[in-house]
């Protein structure tokens, strides 16, 4: 799977490595140590995470405190979860100003995760959207149930599957019309 | 495109109410369920479970299921609601007219309910016109609505037949044809279809392989044809089609066993634990069903028991489970989904009541199993013993669910301000 924006050409600086499978594997507890480092983290830092599985329950706790996560599988035993502030405009890696610009987009993986979450997490982030940005939502199925909130809200949408089990939905505010 | 979840929800409240008239009722009829299954008052039975309560519940899940399989609106949320109504009353007028023995008004019951089951085939119907992926659930849905059109027809030949009577004296064969084709030709292929997409979604794990659906969707389509042929005229067909059914069931069980072992969601909540038990039940109903196909067993005490395990263990426990992911689903989705993103909301597992459901998968499971058992036995006081534990487990379902639609009414006022403080 592509990685998402965020993590595009992030400089190693910007990361912080965290491996917790030898911890699990010995029987302990390894959260505390997790949530240490997310409160650890700088305003631009992303944490690399390395487990013996997939940390499903992390997903929702550390949503909650909005981060997005993108999750890689190098074994069946070995996990590298990535965490990064979610729906902070993130622009395209391009020169330009640092600040968010009308082509800005926010990507948010909303894959693994348990109804109703998937919505809870697009609609945060759209409700953080300014106007001009795009907020590109990777889904595993069409959210019929999201969209009569969007049209609500006053957003533009176009869903399209670039590649099997992608569903990718595109959400942009409405402009005002004259 | 505007969604109300209360059209569903309507439906799984008029579907549970049914259940637990029909659960009470099984504690007042033991003595008649200690007898053959063709007395009135057990027909009467029979339908308030298998249209008051599954077939209303299915039709609902359809209206909330199929716009998410099919990845289309539902053609009109309007003529569902009217088709509620109409259902309403004729499944009504069914049970009592079966119980009271009443010819003319069982037929007048029949055509109302034909004519609510056309208004729902006309809204799947023309809701799949637009569809352009033809996925086995879709195919499914499909099959199961081609049942349910047959399924209506044999039972209104046999409700106008009290009347005008014009069928052989022997109307046996069409009667069990009509309970068969109700079970594998609506019903089986609904609670497929709609598992082999709903539980991936909820136990987060891969859909069923093409090779599974492909066994589950064939055996279908050659089972459900042969055992109705089978018991109206050509007896050999019908161990073909037992078999085949068979086939159908174990690879169902296999696929759901596939999911849990596979979920990357560790804990299952007592909606999954549910439906795990109900497919459970499809051993021991299908080693009686394959019992009855090839005349290793015969008469109406086993063919109770098969019914038993295969209405009230597989189908309902499978509807409770579902009905337990739905409701809050719809619920949420109705008082919460406008507040997301905008307020703190709660989660689907506080919307639930884990202690009645717990309670209720005790009660219903161990009942079902117990009545499945004494009614093969055909002993009274132990059917209504069963039929008691089977009653208060459908209490406990209906009250968290009671305890779900609440929300409605506060508006979840109560709980936002739980949630602030």
């Amino acid at each position: 799977m592509e990685r998402p924006w965020p993590l595009t050409d992030l400089p190693e600086a910007r990361r912080v490595h965290l491996d917790v499978r030898e911890e699990i594997r010995a029987g302990r507890e390894p959260f505390i140590r997790i949530m240490t480092a997310v409160k650890a983290l700088g305003a631009d830092q992303v944490l690399v995470l390395r487990a013996p599985f997939e940390p499903l329950p992390l997903y929702e706790v550390l949503g909650r405190r909005g981060f997005a996560h993108w999750t890689e599988r190098a074994d069946p035993d070995d996990w590298s979860v990535w965490f990064f502030r979610d729906a902070e405009p993130v622009s395209a890696p391009t020169p330009g100003p640092a600040t968010p610009a009308r082509d800005a987009r926010v990507v948010l993986d909303v894959r693994g995760l348990e109804p109703p979450h998937p919505m809870v997490r697009v609609l945060q982030a759209a409700e953080r959207l300014p106007l001009g940005s795009v907020l590109e939502v990777r889904h595993e199925r069409r959210p019929i149930f999201l969209y009569p909130q969007l049209d609500e809200r006053g957003f533009d949408h176009e869903t399209d599957e670039p590649e099997p089990g992608l569903v990718r939905i595109l959400i942009r505010r409405r402009e005002a019309r004259a | 495109m505007r969604r109300h979840p209360l059209l569903p929800l309507g439906y799984f409240a008029c579907a549970a109410v049914a259940f637990l008239l029909a659960a009470m009722g099984s504690v007042w009829l033991a003595s008649d369920m200690a007898g053959h299954y063709y007395h009135p008052r057990l027909l009467a039975l029979t339908h308030l479970v298998t249209l008051g309560w599954i077939t209303v519940a299915i039709m609902g899940a359809s209206y909330q299921l199929v716009p998410v399989v099919l990845e289309r609106p539902i053609w009109s949320e309007r003529l569902a609601g009217w088709q509620l109504a109409v259902m309403a009353v004729a499944v009504a007028g069914m049970v009592s007219h079966f119980a009271l023995g009443t010819g003319l008004g069982l037929a007048s019951a029949a055509g109302l309910l034909a004519v609510g089951i056309a208004l729902h085939l006309l809204n799947v119907g023309l809701t799949f016109r637009r569809v352009t992926r033809w996925t086995f659930t879709a195919r499914l849905i499909l099959l199961g609505h081609g049942g349910l059109t047959l399924t209506t027809l044999f039972g209104v030949t046999l409700a106008f037949n009290r009347v005008w009577r014009f069928l052989p004296d022997d109307f046996f064969p069409i009667l069990h044809a009509h309970l068969l084709l109700a079970l594998f030709g609506w019903v089986a292929p609904m609670v497929l279809g709609v598992s082999a997409r709903i539980y991936p979604m909820f136990l987060l794990t891969p859909e069923p392989s093409l090779t599974v659906s492909r066994v589950q969707l064939w055996s279908l389509t050659l089972g459900v044809p042969s055992v109705v042929l089978g018991v109206m005229d050509r007896p050999p067909l019908l161990a073909l089609g037992g078999f085949a059914l068979a086939l159908t069931a174990g690879s169902h069980a296999a696929s759901i066993l596939d999911m849990v072992r596979g979920r990357k969601r560790p804990q299952l909540d007592w909606s999954v634990r549910f439906v795990v038990t109900a497919t459970a039940f499809l051993l021991p109903a299908a080693v009686v069903g394959l019992g009855l196909a090839v005349n290793f067993l015969a008469g109406p005490r086993p063919a109770l028991a098969f019914a038993v395990l295969l209405l009230g263990g597989w189908i309902s426990l499978t509807i409770v489970g579902m009905m337990l992911k739905v409701v809050p689903f719809l619920v949420w989705s109705r008082v919460y989904g406008p507040r997301a993103g905008r307020e703190p909301v709660p989660t689907l597992a506080q919307l639930c009541w884990p202690r009645a459901e717990s309670l209720a998968y005790a009660l219903l499971v161990s009942g079902i199993g117990l009545l499945g058992a004494t009614v093969w036995l055909g002993d009274v006081v132990w059917i209504r013993g069963a039929g008691a534990v089977v009653a208060l487990g459908a209490l406990a379902f209906a009250t968290a669910l009671a305890r779900i639609l609440g929300h409605l009414r506060s508006g979840g006022v109560v709980h936002v301000e739980a949630h602030a403080r």
